[in-house]
């Protein structure tokens, strides 16, 4: 394994077997993946595809039923493959016994910092995240916006060189969103390693460099936004189309819908539509228009997680910062 | 960031320990226990002046002959043994019953994550749960029996330091079932189940302690055999609680065999939990 990858993972596996029926369920399969240091790299899945089961992997709070995970070259079975992880679970449940600072405190402490350090770091850390008039009150008076910014800051307390983020802004409104995104770009330029796992396509795409999206618990896409997003298209849409057209138009584009007499249809580039136009005017069809489209990280998902384009095979696809 | 990495692990576990005292001060459960502990303290204040002292006096009648003063001393240590035997049962069972949500909370989704995710180890975890668990009921049980043995001390003018014996028997039998109460956490995540199993346990050790008669009651070999197994693998906290009757008051029993085998099987059970703890998912 490669200490230049913050998360390097190889045929990573995840049956999980009830105890009784001996039912199995494969959460995560042949998941291969490296995660250079210094990207900020987005994990992209459905519900249910196997991203919060990969990331417990990697944090070995699940164990890998085959393969291997890494964390900066060091298997991340071992407790101090996690010394340098900042980690913001998806669901928190912080003790509500604790103070904000309390809290930090605490974690701090398991993560292995001085109290001196500590003592430096937590009013910091609470200014940062906008919550330095809280730091003396109890948790259980926060709101959800404000447990996520103080799980933010117990994740950055200990200057992690890796920050895994688990839905970081799941739950929390437009303002608290904006607070952790601004935290989160207050970091850029410090070479930390921000892995953040999520199903907000649009905030994935506005702050991530590169992503994974996971579909049925394999590896099914991976690599530069910028780069999965170029792919420009056209979109036309036809009237007086019979199945048999489209049926003509299926062998050119894949995408053809048909409702009623009304045909829809997405071509990658310019040569396959003209080819769907020459079968629409020998067949009778009216074009009733044509736009060029460019495509979303939605589009690219959406194409992924049903198949509809040409899926990446589950092998590791090296990437560049 | 040097001292990061040098960290002495004592630190890690001074915090896990810390944590649970802390959490344990936030459950009405502790507080109660610290109540009631109290509220006993009040009740032996205004019980022992009429009851143990004035009435054992009275009774032999005999204050100025040396016989008499051994009676009496016999009698005060008696009353000691039964008082002790008394906030042993109390104090253990109590103990239990306040303690066993302190498992099963930190492996709760959404906490139990966080905490695996930070360098240290699962054992570490589990050992610091257990530790911050049993000093604060060893605070508990300090503060009780330190206070009657006081008050005892004041109102008869003897002051029998065997009774203080009660604090090391009370506390370790306690640590005995807080290793059931920390497996049974980690297997099945539940409070009253722990509790449940704990106190059959307490009961069972009572029912099993009786196998010098019950051996003469049963018929086949492999039966007796199967009742001496059970009484040797399962604590003795009838056994202890009867050996530390007996010290106080008469100053000799046997209880090593009772303490090394019930010690052994809260071992053996503490490291059947902190296996399954290591293999589970989270």
């Amino acid at each position: 394994m490669d200490a230049h990858y913050a998360i390097e993972t190889e045929g990573l596996e995840k049956i999980y077997r009830s105890r009784f029926r001996g039912r199995q369920i494969r959460a995560v399969s042949d998941l291969t993946l490296r995660v250079p240091e210094g990207v900020k790299f987005g994990l992209l899945g459905a519900n249910g595809a196997g991203k919060t089961t990969f990331v417990k992997m990697l944090l070995s709070a699940v164990h890998p039923t085959a393969g291997r995970a890494a964390l900066f070259g060091r298997d991340a079975g071992e407790p101090e493959s996690r010394r340098p992880v900042g980690y913001l679970p998806e669901n928190h449940r912080f003790p509500t016994y604790f103070t904000g600072a309390g809290m930090l405190n605490f974690y701090g402490a398991l993560s292995g910092m001085a109290a001196v350090e500590r003592g430096k770091r937590i009013p910091e850390l609470l200014a940062v995240v906008g919550l330095s008039d809280w730091g003396d009150v109890r948790i259980k008076k926060y709101s959800k916006g404000m447990l996520q910014r103080l799980g933010l800051a117990q994740a950055l307390l200990h200057r992690p060189r890796l920050l895994v983020l688990d839905e970081p802004t799941d739950g929390v409104d437009p303002l608290g969103r904006r607070q952790i995104r601004d935290t989160l770009n207050s970091l850029l330029d410090t070479g930390v390693t921000i892995f953040i796992n999520s199903h907000l396509l649009s905030e994935v795409e506005v702050f991530c460099d590169r992503v994974a999206i996971i579909h049925k618990g394999r590896l099914a896409l991976e690599g530069r936004i910028r780069d999965l997003v170029a792919g420009r298209g056209y979109k036309l849409v036809a009237v007086q189309a019979t199945d048999e057209v489209r049926r003509a138009v299926s062998v050119v584009t894949a995408s053809a819908t048909l409702e009623s007499d009304r045909l829809e249809t997405q071509m990658s580039d310019r040569g396959e539509l003209n080819r769907v136009i020459d079968i629409l005017r020998q067949s009778g069809a009216l074009i009733e228009s044509v736009t060029a489209t460019v495509s979303t990280l939605e589009d690219v998902f959406i194409r992924t997680t049903q198949g509809e384009t040409a899926i990446a095979p589950p092998q590791a696809t090296e990437v560049m910062a | 960031m040097s001292d990061l990495v040098t960290l002495p692990r004592f630190g890690v576990t001074a915090a896990l320990v810390a944590d649970t005292f802390q959490e344990a001060m936030a459950r009405w459960l502790f507080w109660a226990l610290f109540g009631l502990s109290t509220l006993l303290i009040l009740f032996f204040l205004f019980i022992l002046k009429i009851d143990v002292v004035d009435g054992a006096i009275s009774l032999l009648g005999l204050q100025s002959t040396s016989h008499s003063f051994s009676d009496l001393q016999r009698i005060v240590h008696l009353a000691y043994s039964r008082v002790a035997l008394f906030l042993y049962v109390w104090g253990t069972f109590l103990a239990v019953f306040a303690s066993a949500g302190l498992m099963p909370s930190v492996l709760e989704p959404g906490r139990v994550g966080l905490l695996l995710s930070k360098p240290i180890t699962r054992p570490v975890l589990l050992m610091g749960r257990f530790l911050g668990n049993l000093l604060i009921v060893s605070a508990n049980v300090c503060y009780l029996i330190l206070s009657i043995w006081i008050i005892i001390g004041i109102k008869t003018g003897m002051w029998d330091p065997a009774f203080l014996l009660s604090i090391p028997f009370t506390v370790f039998v306690f640590a005995v079932l807080l290793c059931v109460v920390v497996f049974i956490g980690v297997v099945f995540e539940s409070a009253p189940v722990a509790v449940m199993v704990a106190a059959a346990l307490m009961l069972v050790s009572g029912i099993l302690a009786q196998k010098g008669n019950v051996v003469k009651l049963l018929s086949s070999e492999w039966s007796r055999d199967l009742w001496t197994w059970l009484y040797w693998a399962s604590p003795k906290v009838w056994d202890l609680g009867r050996a530390m009757m007996n010290l106080i008051s008469d100053r000799s029993a046997e209880w090593w065999a009772p303490a090394w085998t019930s010690a052994a099987f809260g071992i053996v059970v503490l490291a059947a939990a902190i296996q399954i703890f290591r293999k589970r998912d989270y």
